[in-house]
């Protein structure tokens, strides 16, 4: 499957120079004007490639075989089996690449491939003689088009792929083979690169939990606990870590139990820290000093005083603060896992609280009697409280029903005092009207004229005054609208640029996406570029295929340049045949009209309608010759064609391969009839 | 009731609707607060986003009535930037009928002359002497208008053909000083109900209870929170989920009375309250009686009530009301 698709351009490209045969209607000085030895070199490139391309697909061209006319019947159905096979493998089930010996089994053989081509749209009329008796043109179309059809994803290179997810593939295989490459190390020895690579699960971090051993020592319920109801020791485990960890830090901790030193530096107290701490592992000198001394602080305080609550919590805090050291930061000491684990025990395990209990009522029982007063003294206490809480209580409940009360009256008074105060307002203008209207009272008549005039006066004033501000308010408010106005038509001038600003932006991030296409495209190519075999000499295809393309523009021109010629020909031809007729029609007229008159005029003019008939049937005459020639032309391109495909030499195998075939059917009947 | 209108009459205000589609509060006289200015551009229809006219709105905010009426402007040589504009007339008294020709009258010369200052001389004409002189044909007389005459202009009858016995329940809120609100879509259906409900306390001819077009705003709310009892009017369908607005909720476009949970207990109806609901309806199917006359008997009815309360105790006509219809 090494089929490039370079090949395949290039390779369509001369196809269509190919193609490229000069119309049948041009004449033959025309057709000379083609450049007559470039066609076989031509032939020679499609060739070349063509069976580059099949060697490629895994046909096995022999070194002689130099142009596709060289090529055997044997080897063009292995050839076109080998490209069936790779453009669709359903269609090439039971094609077999080597000819059969038998006739009839070589004619279904050719029927079956021919059908084949057929079903994908090979072009021209393809049969079993098309393999059979081949000829060169058709053979060279057929294989063109087959090897045009192979699948581009296969034939891709997969050393070299071409798209985004195929370097993605590649990349992957690449990481895939390194790893293959690199060899397995221990788990212990790798380093971390190698873990990310092998795995590190199996340096899980050592995991602690604390466990509950059985002993013969302690109180009879203790030992009767150990013997009943003690799980074993797998069961006290999460299932997660497993049990080795914790039965190697137990075994530890008993280890560092039984030695002396240790008892000495934890003995001392008897508080609930007597317990193996296992504390040689890493709990600082200093912290271990401290607590040492806030304990003894402790405990002689607890000696004296009566004991109250606190005292078990100092122990506590105590502990605490000994855990609490071990939560300091990310790297855990042994030591300090230790300690946690043990206050684990002392806030979950039933064993561990039930000593605890007995601790501190070893620690209360000195003292219980006292207790018991204060306890006595206490719960009077309480009830004195209880009675002193209800009566406040009683008192709260009595004094909000009064506030209540006097809230609602509050609220009264004030409604009451706000009407009053109105109707005080009120009153008092009344009463500031009332005096001046007695103080005018007594000369009525006047005053009311007077006031009426003042009324008057003052309305006329206001009148002016509104008139004025009228003056200035109109103009403001004109200019208010005005800028609005302009404003709003700002405003859509203003969306409609933000409009056409989002659309640029738009266009510049499809843009930019599109150079990001190219970039990536470019990026593919240059790779391809790298994969591609040197072996194929990519100048010389270059330089072929700049030539090929100079080719085409120069006969391109040319094309022009005729069709140019044949273009004026033909307007001359149609302007004197235009003349003609009009030259004849005067000239015609002009006679006819002398013609009643004069006998030689009528003479003249019979000449004149003879000329003119034989004239143009000469014109008939000339132009049908011309058709003829082209006929002759045309006939002589097919005789060309014709010779071309070897007509009497297969004729001949033709001959020879019926007489094979009846040979073949004649055994068989006498089979038959022996049968 | 016959006061001067110089204390009736508090200002007059111009809100104009121009092409750009803007509403400006663009003339007033003689002055008027920022509060009272954003309340009257909210009410009057310019500034609605549904743009839905109405030619003529009123209602009350603390104690002051504002009366607004609107016109389109079409093809006027005066007004060439202006599509509407309102009238705002605000006034101490409750008249309906006066304001809407008066305002009409002034809107008629505001149109024809594109300036106030023609617009100011009828109002102080009004102002001062009660009288001006229409456009048209004849002259606004303010005497013309009488106080009780707007109290009378609902029609009764109408509400209670529309509620029957549940006016009951209407009555009973009202003497007992609850606050009612009223629904409906339109504001116009709500002027015309709310007017009429005073009518059914007609001994206290109180119609300072009455706010007929209220919004859902901050402001507003808080004003109507400090009146005891009233009856406010919204359009807004959101006012049903504000039990703190009211005590008897009326759904009018549904002909619906809820009665508020908390007041459910002073509210319980007796055979008392059966009686006065016979009362009512009987009295407004009777055809030949006309809307003054049903109120006539609701008003002697009450009068029968208070005076036989009167007889028990010195306290409060309302205070005692209550007690009586608790029976």
């Amino acid at each position: 499957m090494h089929w490039d698709w370079r090949v395949q351009k290039e390779l369509k490209c001369l196809g269509s120079q190919l193609r490229l045969v000069p119309p049948p209607s041009l004449c033959r000085t025309q057709v000379a004007l083609w450049d007559p030895p470039k066609e076989p070199r031509a032939m020679e490139e499609v060739d070349k490639i063509l069976i580059h391309s099949l060697r490629l697909l895994g046909t096995e061209v022999p070194e002689e075989v130099q142009c596709v006319g060289d090529f055997s019947t044997e080897l063009i159905v292995e050839a076109v089996v080998c490209c069936l096979r790779v453009i669709d493998p359903m269609l090439g089930i039971g094609l077999s690449p080597s000819l059969p010996p038998g006739m009839s089994a070589r004619f279904r053989l050719g029927t079956r491939l021919a059908q084949a081509c057929q079903v994908l749209g090979a072009p021209g009329d393809v049969g079993y003689q098309t393999f059979l008796y081949s000829t060169e043109p058709e053979i060279r179309r057929l294989l063109l088009f087959l090897v045009e059809k192979l699948p581009r994803d296969e034939a891709e290179d997969p050393g070299h792929p071409h798209g985004k997810s195929a370097v993605l593939l590649r990349a992957l295989a690449t990481c895939i083979q390194e790893q293959l490459e690199t060899p397995w190390v221990p788990p212990a020895c790798r380093s971390p690169w190698l873990q990310r690579l092998q795995g590190s699960n199996l340096q899980t971090p050592f995991q602690a939990q604390p466990l509950v051993l059985p002993q013969d020592k302690g109180s009879k319920e203790r030992r009767e606990y150990f013997q009943v109801l003690l799980p074993p020791v797998p069961q006290q485990l999460p299932p997660c870590p497993g049990p080795a960890p914790s039965l190697m830090e137990a075994h530890t901790a008993q280890l560092t139990a039984k030695l002396p030193s240790q008892d000495q530096t934890w003995g001392l107290g008897g508080n609930r820290l007597r317990q193996p701490v296992p504390a040689g592992g890493g709990m600082p000198p200093l912290r271990c000093r401290l607590l040492e001394q806030l304990r003894q602080a402790c405990t002689p305080l607890g000696g004296r005083l009566p004991p109250a609550p606190g005292a078990p919590d100092l122990t506590r805090l105590l502990g605490s603060f000994g855990a609490g050291g071990g939560l300091g930061g990310p790297t855990l000491t042994k030591g300090s896992r230790f300690t946690r684990a043990q206050r684990l025990a002392h806030q979950q395990g039933p064993e561990t609280l039930s000593e605890q209990m007995q601790v501190a009522a070893e620690s209360l029982a000195s003292s219980k009697t006292s207790e018991q007063e204060v306890q006595a003294r206490q719960e009077e206490e309480l009830g004195a409280l209880w009675a002193e809480l209800g009566q406040l209580e009683a008192e709260i409940a009595g004094l909000g029903g009064e506030v209540k009360t006097l809230e609602l009256g509050l609220v009264q008074m004030e409604t009451d005092a706000s009407q009053r105060r109105q109707a005080l307002g009120s009153r008092e203008w009344s009463l500031r009207l009332k005096r001046r209207t007695v103080e005018l009272l007594p000369d009525a008549d006047s005053n009311l004229a007077k006031l009426q005039l003042v009324v008057e006066s003052s309305a006329q004033r206001i009148l002016a005054l509104a008139g004025q501000w009228e003056l200035h308010r109109r103009p403001l408010l004109d200019e208010c609208r005005r800028l609005k106005g302009l404003r709003d038509t700002r405003q859509l001038e203003s969306s409609r640029r933000l409009q056409d600003i989002k659309a640029l932006h738009e266009w510049h991030r499809s843009a930019a996406t599109e150079a990001q296409h190219k970039e990536e495209l470019y990026q593919q190519l240059v790779l391809e570029l790298e994969g591609l075999p040197r072996a194929v000499s990519r100048a010389a295809y270059t330089h072929r295929i700049l030539e090929i393309v100079s080719n085409i523009r120069k006969q391109k021109e040319e094309i022009k340049r005729v069709l140019s010629d044949t273009r004026g020909l033909q307007k001359e031809i149609n302007g004197l045949t235009g003349k003609l007729e009009r030259t004849f029609a005067v000239t015609d007229e002009l006679i006819f009209k002398d013609a009643k008159r004069d006998e030689s005029v009528r003479k003249a003019y019979k000449y004149l309608a003879a000329l003119h008939e034989n004239c143009s049937q000469l014109i008939q005459t000339i132009e049908d010759a011309g058709s003829i020639h082209r006929e002759i032309r045309d006939l002589e391109e097919q005789i060309e064609s014709e010779s071309g495909a070897k007509m009497p030499a297969s004729l001949e195998r033709i001959l020879g391969d019926l007489r094979a075939l009846r040979q073949e059917n004649a055994g068989l009947a006498a089979r038959t009839h022996e049968a | 009731m016959a006061e001067p209108e110089t204390q009736l009459l508090l200002g007059v205000g111009l809100i104009e609707k121009d092409t750009n589609g803007d509403a400006l509060w663009v003339w007033c006289f003689p002055s008027t607060t920022t509060e009272l200015r954003d309340l009257l551009l909210r009410k009057c229809c310019l500034t609605n986003e549904n743009k839905l006219l109405h030619t003529f709105l009123f209602g009350q905010y603390k104690r002051t009535w504002f009366y607004i009426t609107t016109m389109e402007v079409q093809d006027s040589p005066v007004l060439k930037k202006v599509t509407h504009f309102s009238i705002v007339l605000t006034a101490k008294d409750f008249n309906p009928e006066k304001y809407a020709a008066f305002t009409r009258i002034l809107c008629r010369i505001y149109l024809k002359y594109g300036s106030p200052v023609k617009m100011m001389e009828s109002y102080i004409a009004v102002l001062t002497k009660g009288i001006c002189q229409s456009e048209e044909n004849g002259s606004f007389l303010s005497k013309d208008f009488d106080a009780r005459k707007a109290y009378l202009a609902g029609s009764i009858k109408d509400i209670v053909s529309q509620f029957g016995m549940e006016m009951v329940i209407l009555y009973t809120a009202l003497m007992l000083k609850k606050r009612i609100v009223v629904y409906h879509p339109r504001i116009e259906a709500i002027q015309e109900f709310t007017r009429t409900l005073p009518a059914l306390v007609w001994h206290r001819q109180d119609w300072s209870i009455l706010h007929s077009y209220v919004h859902l705003d901050d402001d507003e709310l808080e004003a109507l929170k400090t009146c005891p009892g009233y009856i406010a009017g919204f359009t807004d369908p959101e006012v049903s989920n504000r039990p703190d607005l009211y005590d008897v909720y009326v759904n009018l476009a549904d002909s619906e009375i809820t009665v508020s949970p908390l007041v459910k207990e002073p509210m319980t109806m007796g055979k008392l309250h059966k009686e006065i609901g016979q009362l009512i309806v009987q009295s407004a199917e009777d055809p030949d009686k006309s809307d003054s006359q049903v109120i006539k008997d609701i008003s002697l009815k009450t009068k029968e009530i208070l005076s036989t309360l009167a007889s028990f105790t010195e306290a409060s006509d309302d205070a005692a009301a209550e007690q009586m219809l608790k029976i």
